[in-house]
């Protein structure tokens, strides 16, 4: 394809953003439109991806690449059957979130409309990047418009909330940034030319202790990101402060750049050290799950609830994602749409709730379906597929996770089965105490039914569920060919290297320079101190 | 090329310098813009003659001046940054009670001190430089007479840069008796040769070393920086903060880097400057999270970021340290500009509370101002990102592993600072009444202009980096 449809979707945000700038402040109906019909048009133009993404082919597609600034570092852009899924992801919530934050939102909406659509643009430039130093301006930069949306329009202890978020991101990625500066000048000293591509890392087989370090570095950053047990005590402090909109977004996309982060890079990376630091981490994300599952049945706040829940999910992805099998991988990336979906639901019918009672502890509501018969089905539409229920799209991404741990592991399989039994009981239980039983206070009964606003975000969030639910195959089929690749690689990767090794004009030379780089007097000087 | 034409653009400014203090008798004192215009236009000239001296690797008096093309592109950074300066000044002077005509007149003093410094690989010359630099930038601290800080600021910078001025004379003494000659290859040379004991040049480079280490203001020699930035007029403040430091560092590019990997004894100078670089990044970025005052904030940055460049002088990478330079030019510059605008007659607002709420009141100087605290924190798409990561790349593939490991940790706790600024300027509610004059287009044009540059710097350096490699290519490295 000639024309830049990578680069349209990603920066069209960013554009908008700038014609947001010039538009007068007063006008926040005007404000609000354009950004929708922006994030729209996103969502349109990504539709196309869609459509024409060959699910057949594993390499990278709709690829745009241009030189930039020179020594390896190029505007490269691409999506493959992994990639293709979250950028839809993102476009497809991010109307929804504009939509929600309509009437929450009322002060500064001018500034809070461009940070949100700059924080797609830079989230949709993480997915698509394909050269090392461009992923890493995404990641960063987008840590921006976080920052300032959680910082100005959260709750009472925003400022916590938002530089922990901050910190805490950018200490992990800026030893990830040390770990690819290290593979940076492993690559040059192997083939004498610069490059920061992904799949040019890929071929580079380095020893296996050097790998361990620089997949410390990588690892540390997603699993902030993720997060994984014990890096996520940002997490709750974030979705706690954030606006409904910055909850959503934060929870449904952001927390997958870590997962994608995983199968990007850590994996294909450095298949040795991951070896050796599997059990390891699985043994973290199944605290993660557990842990996550406890801590969710004990809140008080409907929204640190669904945020605990969302460190037990995220726990399932990871520990799916460690299973290295077909059926594992597919399935955690199809649970990370579906706790996008499931997870940003929950956040929008928790705003919902609180538009109205401006509180969210669980103890000030009682009776609420009564009052609130239609909110009362979808809040139990999108908890049941939180939950897993078949039939809902969390039943088959967790059916793929779980299948996928047994095969590695019997004992991980049968601990990781408590994330459903432990979801089923704190979700159902706040179900129960927030909306069923006898009306708590009298302020309940002034509350007022789903407007159609809200309902125009909620009703394609639901028959999403209930398609990904019954139909897998369309989401399923144009992953395989990506996963199966991956997975190739993970497995195989010195095999595959041999026979891909064009790119260096003497594969054997360089195979037995890379060997040799972190044995012999290659390594860098200052390397041998940090061991 | 011996020529003449070595000479002229330093010539225009030294002119210029003269030609304003002495018009400054005739003017009165509410004309005294058109005293800084005319100043803009000495600069113009310079820049002008500096760019026709691009690629001609002009030198004179012995090539005890040389224009090379180092110097040319320093030269005009230098100009560039001048020139905000003044521009930043115009209005400033009138409002702070500092309009007694001379700052122009020092201010290109200051400029040719500058230019000499970095057109020169003969240390006495480079120290003439210096000196020229030091006496007129004592006097640009003192400039605001009747504030008590400014004489402070005046008075501790001329007694310790005195001291350090001793330092390094002595040090030039030491390697003269050593090397027998002032000029860096010669001193190399010597050190190459290395009959008989090495001690008597090591003893001059590391009082060498003192005397620049307390220009570009690295720990430990850097105590006097948070008071004289202080003290000083705040445009004054900004030349200070690039126009020396970055003066030092391109010295102690074509001095110091020349040592290591040339000369076996060098490799003590080198875990020197690792030890100041390490004390430098980690020192001033946790000395700043206690600063309420925004000047000294800036201050103890911009310690923090000469460590960073010192990175950038042990990894052997000069292109990357000139592209931080000049990167570290628009974004400081940027974020004194924005203290400027954000005072009014006789009032200055400096404290980190004055900052609360004023991103919303003051959008435009709000934005720019951290769209510059961004960049200095590293963040992309800004120069302050490329810039760091050109010089911890390059330290990556030199194997300084572990000081990038520092680097980046100590990068982080600065962003905890920078983002402080923000955090003030648009999540608090005002603790007290700002209320700033907007009235000041030169000011606007100043944020603009750095604006641009961190953007374009960040974003599309391409034809900048082209320069910048063509710059040092030429450096002679021994």
């Amino acid at each position: 394809m000639s024309f830049p449809i990578l680069t349209f979707v990603t920066f069209l945000p960013a554009a908008g953003a700038v014609l947001l700038i010039f538009v007068p402040k007063e006008k926040a109906g005007l404000h609000r439109t354009l950004a929708l019909s922006i994030t729209l048009i996103t969502f349109a133009a990504s539709l196309l991806l869609y459509f024409h993404f060959d699910g057949a082919v594993a390499d990278p597609q709709f690829v745009e690449k241009s030189g930039w600034l020179g020594y390896g570092i190029n505007y490269h852009l691409g999506i493959d059957g992994i990639s293709l899924w979250l950028v839809l992801l993102t476009t497809f919530l991010m109307p929804i979130a504009v939509l929600s934050s309509w009437t929450s939102i009322q002060k500064r909406v001018k500034e809070y409309l461009i940070f949100m659509l700059l924080l797609e643009a830079g989230i949709l430039g993480v997915f698509v990047s394909l050269n090392m130093f461009l992923f890493y301006v995404f990641w960063e930069a987008m840590l921006i418009p976080m920052y300032f949306l959680i910082g100005v329009w959260g709750g009472p202890r925003r400022v916590y909330a938002t530089l922990k978020f901050v910190l805490m991101t950018m200490f992990g990625s800026l030893l990830m940034l040390v770990a690819i500066f290290m593979l940076y000048s492993y690559y040059y000293r192997a083939t004498g030319t610069y490059s920061l591509e992904i799949f040019d890392f890929q071929k580079l087989i380095l020893n296996p202790q050097v790998q361990g370090w620089l997949f410390l570095g990588f690892a540390l950053a997603f699993a902030i990101k993720v997060p994984m047990f014990p890096f996520h005590t940002w997490l709750p402090d974030a979705h706690v402060e954030a606006p409904t909109a910055g909850s959503v977004i934060l929870a449904a996309v952001l927390l997958k750049m870590g997962t994608y982060g995983f199968l990007r890079f850590a994996l294909p990376l450095f298949p040795d050290a991951l070896e050796k630091f599997l059990p390891f981490l699985s043994i973290l994300a199944l605290v993660g799950i557990i842990y996550g599952g406890l801590m969710a049945l004990v809140q008080k706040d409907i929204k640190s609830l669904v945020a605990y829940s969302s460190v037990s999910h995220m726990g399932l992805i990871m520990l799916a994602v460690f299973s290295l099998t077909m059926e594992g991988v597919e399935g955690a990336i199809y649970q990370m749409l579906n706790h996008g979906l499931s997870t940003g639901a929950l956040f929008l019918v928790v705003g919902i709730l609180y538009e109205r009672s401006h509180t969210r502890l669980i103890k000030d509501f009682g009776g609420v379906s009564s009052q609130m018969p239609v909110f009362s089905a979808f809040f139990l539409i999108c908890l049941l597929s939180s939950v897993g229920l078949p039939g809902l799209n969390g039943f088959v991404g967790e059916i793929l996770c779980l299948f996928g741990i047994f095969k590695s592991s019997h004992l991980l399989a049968i601990l990781a089965v408590s994330t459903v039994i432990l979801a089923a009981a704190y979700l159902l239980w706040m179900y129960q105490r927030v909306m069923q039983g006898p009306i708590a206070n009298e302020k309940i009964r002034t509350y007022k039914d789903m407007n159609k606003r809200e309902l125009a975000y909620l009703i394609p969030i639901v028959i999403m569920m209930f398609w990904m639910g019954i139909y897998p195959q369309t989401f399923l089929r144009k992953m395989d060919a990506s996963v199966s690749r991956l997975l190739d690689r993970v497995h195989n990767r010195e095999k595959i290297f041999l026979r891909e090794a064009g790119s260096i004009t003497s594969p054997k030379k360089a195979v037995a320079g890379a060997f040799a780089l972190g044995t012999s007097e290659n390594v860098p000087a200052g390397f041998e101190e940090t061991k | 090329m011996n020529s003449f034409n070595a000479l002229l653009p330093l010539l225009a400014v030294v002119a210029g310098a003269l030609v304003i203090l002495l018009l400054e008798v005739f003017i009165q004192k509410e004309r005294r813009d058109y005293l800084g215009y005319a100043s803009l236009v000495f600069l113009a000239a310079a820049a002008f003659l500096a760019v026709m001296s691009w690629g001609k690797e002009y030198s004179y008096f012995q090539r005890g001046l040389a224009l090379d093309d180092l110097a040319v592109f320093l030269t005009l950074l230098f100009l560039l940054a001048v020139a905000f300066v003044i521009l930043l000044s115009l209005k400033y002077i009138r409002q702070q009670d500092a309009n007694h005509g001379e700052i122009f007149g020092l201010l290109l003093l200051a400029l040719s001190g500058l230019m000499i410094m970095t057109s020169s690989s003969d240390l006495l010359v480079i120290f003439l430089g210096l000196e020229v630099l030091s006496v007129s930038s004592y006097a640009l601290a003192g400039l605001r007479r009747k504030a008590e800080k400014s004489g402070e600021a005046a008075l501790k910078y001329f007694l310790l840069g005195s001291f350090a001025s001793a330092f390094l004379v002595l040090g030039l003494a030491f390697l003269f008796g050593a090397a027998r000659s002032l000029a860096v290859p010669e001193i190399v040379a010597h050190f190459k040769a290395a009959s008989g004991s090495p001690a008597l040049g090591l003893a001059g480079l590391a009082l060498v070393l003192v005397g620049f280490g307390f220009k570009i203001a690295v720990v430990p020699f850097h105590m006097w920086t948070p008071d004289v930035y202080e003290g000083a007029p705040t445009p004054v403040t900004a030349f200070f903060s690039i126009g020396p430091k970055a003066a030092g560092f391109v010295v102690l590019l074509r001095v110091f880097m020349n040592f290591w990997g040339a000369v076996s004894s060098g490799s003590a100078l080198f875990w020197a400057l690792w030890t100041i670089s390490v004390l430098t990044m980690v020192v001033g970025n946790l000395v700043a999270l206690r600063q309420t005052n925004i000047k000294r904030l800036l201050a103890y940055s911009s310690i923090a970021h000469a460590g960073y460049i010192l990175v950038a002088i042990l990894a052997r990478d000069q292109a990357g340290l000139v592209f931080y330079l000049a990167a570290y030019l628009f974004m400081n510059v940027g974020a004194f500009a924005a203290l400027i605008g954000l005072s009014k007659k006789g009032t200055e607002y400096l404290e980190i509370d004055d900052f609360a709420g004023i991103g919303f009141r003051y959008p435009w100087i709000g934005a720019t101002l951290s769209v510059f605290l961004l960049s200095l924190a590293g963040f992309p798409p800004t120069a302050g990102f490329l810039a760091k990561f050109y010089v911890f790349s390059a330290a990556v593939r030199a194997g300084l592993v572990p000081l990038v490991v520092i680097g980046v940790l100590a990068s982080l706790v600065s962003v905890f600072y920078y983002l402080r600024i923000i955090v003030a300027m648009y999540m608090r509610d005002p603790v007290r009444e700002v209320d700033i004059e907007v009235e000041n287009p030169a000011l606007f044009l100043v944020l603009f202009l750095c604006l641009y540059g961190v953007l374009q710097l960040g974003i599309f350096p391409g034809n900048i980096l082209v320069v910048i490699r063509q710059a040092v290519a030429a450096l002679p490295i021994f």
